[in-house]
């Protein structure tokens, strides 16, 4: 955690009060709450720093809170970004609505981001401004729904009978 | 029995169905499609502990086209579905299917939206072999099975 006010200060003065406090999470790793607005200057200032240079974007991945709904906004988007340099880790965390789940794309900071960003898209169904070709990554192109949402059900929205004859 | 010693040495008499019964029956050529665990079940009956060349099937063709019994043996997903029918269409006839395992008869513990809820939904399977995964005298029954079907069937079954 020692080494994260270095860059923390540089952060705040630059995006203000869409950066919050950056805490340790259990596994040790810093996390830090981002508003969604200013995620991608976030990673871009991470990415750019002259020492550190988060230079590796391990995940990008995404929450569903809908059972939740005190924590906030239904979906999370969780970042990880590692520095290969500095042997450093951190995780920007952001809440997006259910009624818009729509994100500016990390592509232009990290191409590795892309397919990252269309499995997100193809399981959470959150879309990704910006994303160069944001197809289904894994389900097939007519699959309805999402699967890794709270509320879809395990059985697909049309499900199949177990037996032949019904 | 009359008309071989009209014949002479090296001549019986039988029917067409039998003599080509006899030939396939023995001759079984295995598609392996293996997707899960049961492939592993599927790898040990054809060594030689187990040793699916006692009947006649221990030539494995991985082209489809070569093949006339096709196994399948574990979890067949609906994205993989549409390349299961095609390799089955590829196999040339007279051709035989065994649903090996819970997953390829039923979908087996995956009742999701992913996996197909049985081949047969897609394919006409001759033995369903029951087991998460069947043991190899499991699969060894079951083409004793197809061997037992093949005996009855008649070349003008199958055009």
């Amino acid at each position: 955690m020692g080494d994260v006010a270095n860059y923390m200060e540089g952060l705040k003065s630059q995006l203000g009060d869409a950066v919050g406090e950056a805490k340790a999470a259990l596994d040790g790793v810093p996390t830090i709450e981002i508003k969604p607005s200013a995620i991608i200057a976030a990673l871009k200032f991470l990415h750019e720093l002259p020492e550190e240079g988060f230079d590796l974007l391990t995940d990008l991945t995404a929450v569903d809170w809908l059972q939740y709904p005190e924590t906030g906004e239904r979906f999370e988007l969780v970042y990880l970004v590692c520095s290969t340099k500095a042997n450093q880790r951190i995780r920007l965390k952001c809440r997006i609505s259910e009624l818009n789940p729509c994100i500016e794309s990390a592509t232009a900071v990290y191409k590795g981001a892309e397919w990252l960003e269309r499995e997100v898209y193809d399981l959470f169904g959150i879309r990704f401004d910006g994303h160069p070709d944001l197809r289904r990554i894994m389900l097939w192109e007519e699959f309805e729904g999402h699967p890794l949402r709270k509320d879809f059900p395990t059985r697909g929205l049309h499900p199949v009978e177990r037996t032949p004859e019904s | 029995m009359g008309l071989e010693t009209a014949f002479g040495p090296g001549f019986i008499t039988t029917t067409l169905d039998k003599v080509i019964n006899w030939g396939r029956r023995w001759s079984l050529y295995p598609m392996p499609y293996g997707t899960a665990c049961c492939a592993i079940e599927l790898m040990g009956t054809l060594a030689s502990r187990y040793d699916l060349a006692r009947y006649g099937a221990e030539a494995i063709r991985f082209s489809p086209r070569q093949c006339d019994l096709l196994i399948v043996s574990g979890t067949i997903n609906n994205k993989m579905t549409p390349v299961l029918k095609r390799i089955y269409e590829q196999m040339s006839e007279p051709k035989w299917v065994i649903a090996m395992g819970a997953c390829a008869s039923a979908g087996g513990p995956f009742d999701s939206y992913a996996v197909l809820q049985g081949i047969d939904r897609v394919l006409p399977v001759d033995v369903y072999i029951p087991g998460c995964p069947p043991r190899p005298e499991a699969l060894l029954q079951a083409v004793i099975k197809i061997q037992e079907k093949i005996d009855k069937e008649t070349v003008l079954d199958r055009k």
